[in-house]
């Protein structure tokens, strides 16, 4: 037999893998080797009400992807919640080691006595073409400047954010299509400093309909470095829901972003862009009132018909059967939960959840974490339920609720990856494809970190250790990648609409800025498009409105910037 | 005459749950229950007639001051509790508990008033909707055998079907299987056509979990329907 012959032989099995789209998702974790394994604090409290606000407050380990240097690797931000500790900017320097260089950078504090990082957000305010980043907290946010020389400068004083807010959650996108990001914040608590209380009724005056919690704030970027509240203009002052995530997209294909709130004990919302600076509430038409714990959501067209759908995490364990919902984007307005009937309801007590073509099969998968509190062999439900079942009790008062100790509750709770099957169902593959831990998941950051076309994601947990977990499926599908540079459109192209025809399949994607909780991902869009060698179409709709198609090859990742076509990368660092 | 039988008419078939209730019909089951509050039957229709037009809250109340103008009409109090539990599968999960809590303290005062078989029918197989978390089986246990007894006493009657189908569910939440499978067996005797029965002793292991599990689901609507009860008089 020939040497050719033997290395056909050898390839075949593979190849046929990848053109069946049966290869066999599967990650390694690495993040102790690649020198980001972190272990994230959440904020102790002082006083009697300590306990319950610890527990209340256990989210904040969050991760955002991005590359804030400019040398095509993406990069790490990783919050940490307690007093005095520090936040990680992690850098990538390539074959899947990075160095921790927050302090260095200027972009490690923030946990101050009267406020807790909770997130973090990589967007380019000013479209300088470097990253900056804003540091969300339980308190006012920092906007930290890319001086692009490795640092970065805290400007937050000149930017107008000042307003004190319990904020959790943070995308950037052009709301008004003016050209420049704007943020919305999603805010959990009320406007109180629970650092600070001054009132013990800060907790929710309902556990399935609360209308006392922090809402969203929406900041418009003025262009001149600041930002201006525009909340109440814009017609989302009167929700005052728990927010825990917000996704956003362009749900109508319309062109203008909108965007669908993820709200604990309560009803979720998805709001339309009315194209004037407004929005409106859809929520009764478009989705009905639910009563559930929203926790996270995701955007993507799962099934490929071409209209954005959205992934929400909510409760479902033995005490609560919730349920998520993968609302099918029915095209007119209207959306329809398909999560039972596609496989993907049940994940305990879900947080982040991403979607992504793990296996480049031109499908969309979906990895979801879980887990609140992993601790003692008490659990604590039943002393949760003595509460909750007191006649009268005022679930407001933070006196009421009963300390958790070392109690366990909804812990130890193995994580989920759902495989697309590409027929409107997915098969759960979480323990065959090595990511099952147990850990009390947080965010997800996705992001293809060593550049090979495969996706990888960090994951982040609760007062535990992170985990970055790196893509090794074999025999996956060829793919594609983008990097877009908006020119007349915001610089990151937030916004943009990728359409992209192979293998007689067409995928799309947005780019967006820091859907899912606690985790941003990537903003290079990534394609899987299975066996086909070249891709038939690709064209993109700018935020600025133009249409613009280009030629592009598989199996490489290519920098597109508006009106100018393919344009040269920028090179990781040798 | 006409018109009485036509009253008749609709409230046999509102017995049957196949009837389109009215406000109207609520004012007038408010009525006849304020005479008699211990008329199961109204209070079962009333309660159906509410399901229909979605008016829990109005329902509640109503049962609440009724209970309070006749604190000894146990089966007053035992509707009241239904009352509770025809509104959980349109409340929230959290909601559901505290509904299905407050089932269960009317359903006991029920029993301390008159310790029928129905009111411990119910109440023990209310608590066989708890998650095993809470460890309320044992109690549903007790409750259902002591409806068992009681009805091992009377004369066979259609419904009594649902105290062998509650208690083997029992046994198999307390981890008893052997146990519950003879309690099924049992049933399945005396009611060979009882398709319930025969769902449970066609299932074993994880099959039989899931369909328990299914049945058992505080989210799908219970039926409080208790028509049975004079169909067989």
């Amino acid at each position: 037999m020939s040497r050719r012959a033997l290395w056909s032989a050898a390839a075949l099995p593979a190849l046929l893998l990848a053109w069946n789209g049966v290869a066999k998702i599967q990650f390694e974790e690495i993040a102790g080797p690649a020198g980001v394994q972190m272990t994230h604090t959440t904020r102790h409290f002082k006083g009697k009400s300590a306990d319950v606000l610890r527990m209340f407050t256990s989210g904040g380990a969050a991760v955002a992807v991005g590359d804030f240097n400019n040398d095509g690797l993406d990069d790490l931000f990783v919050t940490d919640s307690d007093e005095g500790k520090l936040s990680k900017l992690y850098r990538n320097e390539g074959n899947w080691k990075f160095t921790e260089v927050g302090e260095a950078a200027g972009v490690a504090g923030g946990n101050d006595p009267l406020s807790i990082v909770a997130d973090g957000l990589w967007f380019d305010y000013d479209n300088d073409g470097w990253q900056d980043l804003l540091v969300v907290r339980f308190g006012t946010p920092i906007l930290y400047h890319n001086e692009r020389n490795g640092k970065f400068k805290n400007v937050t004083a000149g930017s107008g954010f000042t307003t004190f807010g319990n904020s959790i959650a943070a995308v950037a996108f052009d709301y008004d299509r003016d050209g420049d990001l704007d943020v919305m914040l999603g805010h959990y608590f009320k406007a109180e400093n629970l650092l600070d209380l001054k009132t013990p009724h800060v907790l929710p005056n309902d556990l399935d309909n609360a209308v006392n919690g922090g809402g969203v704030a929406l900041w418009r970027n003025e262009g001149n470095g600041r930002f201006t509240d525009v909340t109440k203009e814009a017609g989302l002052a009167h929700h005052t829901g728990w927010t825990l995530d917000i996704g956003h997209g362009d749900f109508d294909n319309d062109g203008w972003q909108d965007f669908y709130l993820a709200n604990d004990y309560g009803t979720d919302r998805i709001f339309f862009n009315n194209k004037n600076g407004t929005f409106r509430d859809a929520t009764e038409k478009s989705l009905g009132f639910d009563t559930k714990k929203g926790m996270n959501v995701d955007v993507a067209d799962y099934d490929n018909d071409g209209f954005l759908d959205i992934y929400v995490t909510n409760i479902t364990d033995e005490y609560m059967k919730e349920c998520n919902m993968l609302w099918h984007n029915n095209g007119d307005g209207t959306f329809t939960d398909l999560s039972k009937e596609t496989g993907t309801c049940p994940t305990l007590w879900g947080w982040a959840a991403k979607f992504g073509d793990f296996d480049n099969d031109g499908w969309q998968d979906i990895f979801v974490v879980n887990g609140l509190r992993s601790a003692g062999k008490d659990n604590y439900i039943p002393v949760l339920v003595t509460m909750i079942t007191t006649p009268g009790i005022d679930f407001t008062d933070v006196n009421n609720w009963p300390n958790i100790g070392n109690m366990t509750w909804s812990g130890y709770q193995r994580k989920k990856m759902f495989r697309n099957l590409g027929n409107q169902a997915f098969k759960e593959i979480s323990a065959e494809a090595g990511v099952d831990n147990d850990l009390d998941g947080r965010g997800i950051g996705m992001g293809d970190f060593d550049n090979d076309g495969l996706l990888d994601f960090y994951q982040t947990n609760a007062d535990q250790k992170s985990l970055l977990y790196r893509g090794r499926t074999q025999g996956a599908g060829n793919w594609v990648q983008m990097k877009l540079i908006g020119a007349k459109s915001n610089r990151d192209a937030i916004g943009a609409r990728v359409t992209l025809t192979a293998g007689g399949l067409t995928q799309i994607r947005e780019v967006n800025g820091g859907n899912g909780y606690a985790g941003q991902s990537s903003l290079r869009l990534h394609f899987g498009v299975g066996r086909a060698a070249k891709l038939d179409a690709v064209e993109i709709q700018w935020p600025s409105g133009l249409t613009e198609k280009v030629n592009l090859t598989v199996n490489k990742i290519h920098y597109v910037q508006e009106g100018k076509g393919v344009v040269p990368a920028w090179g990781p660092k040798k | 005459m006409r018109q009485a039988t036509l009253l008749v008419c609709a409230w046999a078939l509102a017995g049957a749950g196949a009837w389109g209730a009215t406000l109207a019909d609520l004012d007038r089951y408010e009525a006849l229950l304020a005479k008699n509050a211990d008329d199961i039957r109204a209070g079962s229709e009333y309660r159906q007639a509410v399901i229909q037009l979605k008016q829990y809250d109005r329902c509640i109340k109503f049962f609440e001051e009724l209970v309070a103008k006749s604190p000894q009409a146990a089966n007053a109090y035992l509707n009241f509790g239904f009352a509770y539990v025809d509104k959980i599968p349109d409340a929230g999960a959290i909601t559901q508990v505290i509904l299905a809590n407050t089932a269960l303290s009317h359903f006991s005062k029920s029993i301390e008033l008159k310790p029928s078989w129905i009111a411990l029918y119910t109440r023990g197989n209310s608590y066989l909707y708890w998650p095993k978390i809470f460890g309320k089986a044992p109690l549903g246990v007790k409750d259902l055998e002591e409806a068992m007894k009681m009805q091992k006493q009377d004369k066979l009657r259609p419904y009594h079907v649902r105290a062998y189908i509650s208690l083997g569910d029992g046994y198999w939440k307390m981890d008893d299987v052997e146990k519950a499978r003879a309690v099924w067996q049992e049933g399945a005797k005396l009611f060979p056509n009882e398709p319930r029965l025969k769902e449970r002793l066609s299932r074993s292991g994880d099959e039989l979990a899931k369909y328990i599990d299914e049945t058992l689901d505080p989210n799908k609507r219970v039926d409080t329907n208790l028509h049975e009860l004079w169909e067989d008089q």
